[in-house]
């Protein structure tokens, strides 16, 4: 589903050379619901721009639902992200201007749908994060926690095969976090891949597996391993 | 997707709207003064007679003194004199018109006292000036040769003189005093629109002269001459009493202050050109053009692409109208950057949605169009301020002895120009908006996400 092999990022300047991730190997099958934790500056951040085609890299190759992504023109790369992806940011990123209904519709205007099939996926995304009603609402009318959603809507709307969440519960307290933790299980559970980063370790150990990122370098453990190692921290 | 990102570039039209109206106003004030400049150019510069200016030709002979300095162009040879005018007129080529004329003013005063009396501008005619130049009459028409040839106080006026001492009234038969001599109008000027005053070389913008006279009384009657006389050295000291005396002695001297003009068929120019010749070798066998044979037959419109290029106030002016309309237009591109700089944390998520590069570039451009299209309807209007003001200040320099109506059309917008400058407002818009669509549209979409 999701393949990187020798994956590497470098950030270049006229002086430094900067390693953001070394030589990945990393494979996320179908279904999956993987939580990616490590310290700051590790390259969580790196990590997740490549999965999600918004970041280009030098070396490696990196198959997402069967597609190398290396070498693909920019459009292709939009075309990726609008379709295959759903994004799910720390800060929401919610268009303050626009009323839910259409923060909800800006993916699917870029991929050209009827008014009518918009209109049915966004009603229905916004029915799946409980806030329909509010369909017409600011979003500086809502709470922290009904942003996320609304967020989680906007990325599920276009019915992606993979969900990256940039740390979704950051800016939340610990009861929102819950409820959106329990709305991208939900989501999980109904088949689609979630690749989330987090720096909460209760939250990490709720995946099915957790990646760890030092210094560019990623460790891929298995759920067993997962609690072993958490728990020593 | 096109109708989307109509909606983005309106929504982003009304998000700020004072930076909106601010870029508007900076290409409309600018745009607004370039058109106005380049409209009375382009009014100004329009070839009189477009339908045959290609055959009415400047006449000019060389007959100046052997020690006379080489001229640096053609426009600045003299003009003709008196007796090579009269002879000229004896040239006899079929379909061949000729007139000459030369300038003079006036007083001209009515019966009815309570009728100011007008002092304007005139000129001295033959009777082929109102064909060759077709001039529009609204009452009776111009003279013929027999009253040319008797001398007869005889007088064409404007349309203007006519509404000011006739109130507007045919006033053929009717008599006007000029000086001391009594002329009989037979003949009332509709509106004469000129772009400029061709006819004796002046092209002063915008008016002809106000009454007509045949030359044979104007002679015979030492009406004031307002030219400049070219002379030889022997009459150089008195050239300036030409002006208002001396007739007998300038009309057979080698001053030259006539102008002198010929409407020539094509088949004819290589005929009359040879005449010119042949006259000026006749000539000289009896002392006369002491020079190296030189003639000049100059057409209307290459005069006028001389003139226009030569027009160093309105150069000048639209030089400095087109830098004035860049200051504003990188104004303009400023405000747009910040505006649009303004956004990439929206554009950043749009390009993480999943918007291509090219639809980013597409909502950028439709509202660069439609500010550059909104500035070129309100540069239109700000145009049309500027020519109000332009004329008033040419109707004030002309010690208001012009109508708006006769000169109107110079400082007016007609389609062409109102096209140009709407094509012009969204052309220059868009092509100096390059630089900050290429700054939005290239927002990486990664690099805004992260921020709070």
């Amino acid at each position: 589903m999701l393949r990187m092999e020798n994956v590497s990022k470098i950030y270049r300047t006229e002086l430094i050379e900067t390693h953001a991730l070394r030589k990945v190997d990393l494979h996320i099958k179908s279904g999956e619901f993987v939580s990616v934790t490590g310290p700051s500056g590790s390259g969580k951040t790196t990590f997740l721009n490549l999965a999600g085609a918004l970041e280009t890299f030098e070396e490696g190759d990196y198959f997402l639902d069967g597609q190398n992504v290396k070498g693909l023109s920019d459009d292709r790369l939009s075309e990726i992200r609008n379709e295959k992806i759903g994004f799910i940011f720390q800060s929401f990123n919610l268009l303050p201007d626009l009323p839910l209904f259409d923060n909800v519709d800006v993916p699917l205007r870029y991929r050209g749908m009827s008014k009518k099939e918009r209109k049915e996926r966004i009603e229905h995304a916004l029915e799946t994060v409980g806030l329909v009603s509010r369909m017409k609402h600011l979003p500086t009318q809502l709470s922290g926690g009904q942003q996320q959603r609304v967020a989680i809507a906007r990325a599920i709307a276009g019915e992606p095969k993979f969900l990256l969440a940039d740390e979704p519960t950051g800016n939340l307290d610990s009861l929102m976090a819950q409820q959106v933790m329990e709305l991208l299980e939900d989501i999980n559970s109904k088949g689609t891949t979630i690749i989330m980063v987090t720096h909460d370790d209760q939250l990490a150990r709720r995946a099915h597996r957790n990646i760890q990122i030092f210094d560019g370098q990623v460790s891929d453990l298995e759920k067993s391993i997962v609690d072993d190692v958490i728990r020593s921290a | 997707m096109l109708s989307y990102n109509f909606e983005l570039a309106l929504k982003s039209l009304k998000d700020r709207p004072s930076l909106t109206f601010l870029t508007i106003l900076a290409i409309a004030i600018g745009l607004g003064l370039y058109t106005t400049v380049k409209t009375m150019s382009y009014q100004g510069g329009q070839v009189p007679l477009a339908h045959k200016s290609e055959n009415i030709f400047l006449v000019q002979m060389d007959n100046r003194e052997i020690t006379a300095e080489e001229i640096s162009h053609q426009s600045r040879l003299v003009d003709t004199t008196y007796k090579d005018t009269l002879n000229l007129m004896d040239m006899d080529l079929p379909g061949v018109r000729q007139s000459f004329n030369w300038s003079t003013y006036g007083i001209l005063n009515v019966e009815d006292e309570n009728i100011n009396p007008q002092r304007t501008t005139a000129a001295v005619i033959n009777s082929d000036f109102f064909t060759m130049f077709e001039l529009p009459f609204l009452y009776g028409n111009g003279w013929d040769k027999t009253i040319e040839d008797s001398g007869e106080a005889v007088i064409v006026i404007s349309k203007l003189m006519n509404d000011k001492l006739f109130g507007g009234k045919n006033s053929v038969g009717q008599t006007v005093r000029i000086n001391n001599h009594i002329l009989k109008v037979l003949g009332v000027l509709d509106t004469w629109y000129l772009p400029s005053k061709f006819y004796n070389r002046s092209f002063w913008p915008g008016y002809p002269d106000n009454f007509f006279i045949p030359y044979t009384f104007a002679i015979n009657n030492e009406m004031p001459r307002s030219a400049g006389f070219d002379c030889w050295a022997a009459n150089a000291e008195i050239a300036r009493s030409f002006r208002t005396e001396n007739t007998e002695r300038l009309i057979n001297s080698e001053c030259a202050w006539v102008t002198f003009w010929a409407e020539i068929p094509d088949e004819q120019f290589d005929n009359y050109q040879h005449q010119l010749v042949s006259y000026i070798e006749d000539q000289k066998a009896l002392g006369r053009f002491p020079r190296e044979i030189l003639t000049y037959l100059t057409n209307l419109n290459d005069q006028f692409t001389y003139i226009n290029g030569r027009n160093d106030f309105m150069n000048v002016f639209g030089i400095l109208s087109t830098l004035f309309f860049a200051v504003c237009l990188l104004n303009a591109v400023g405000i747009l950057l910040a505006k649009f700089m303004r956004r990439t944390k929206e554009v950043s998520l749009r390009r993480a949605l999943g918007a291509k590069k090219r639809t980013i570039i597409m909502q950028h451009v439709i509202e660069v169009v439609i500010i550059g299209l909104l500035g070129g309807l309100l540069g239109i209007v700000v145009s049309y301020f500027g020519l109000q003001g332009m004329m008033n200040i040419h109707i004030y320099q002309s010690d208001y002895s012009v109508r708006v109506e006769d000169i109107k059309p110079l400082f007016q917008m007609d389609l062409t120009m109102i096209g140009y400058a709407f094509i012009t407002g969204i052309i220059c818009t868009l092509v100096t908006s390059i630089y900050p669509i290429w700054r939005i549209c290239n927002i990486p979409p990664a690099s805004q996400l992260k921020s709070q």
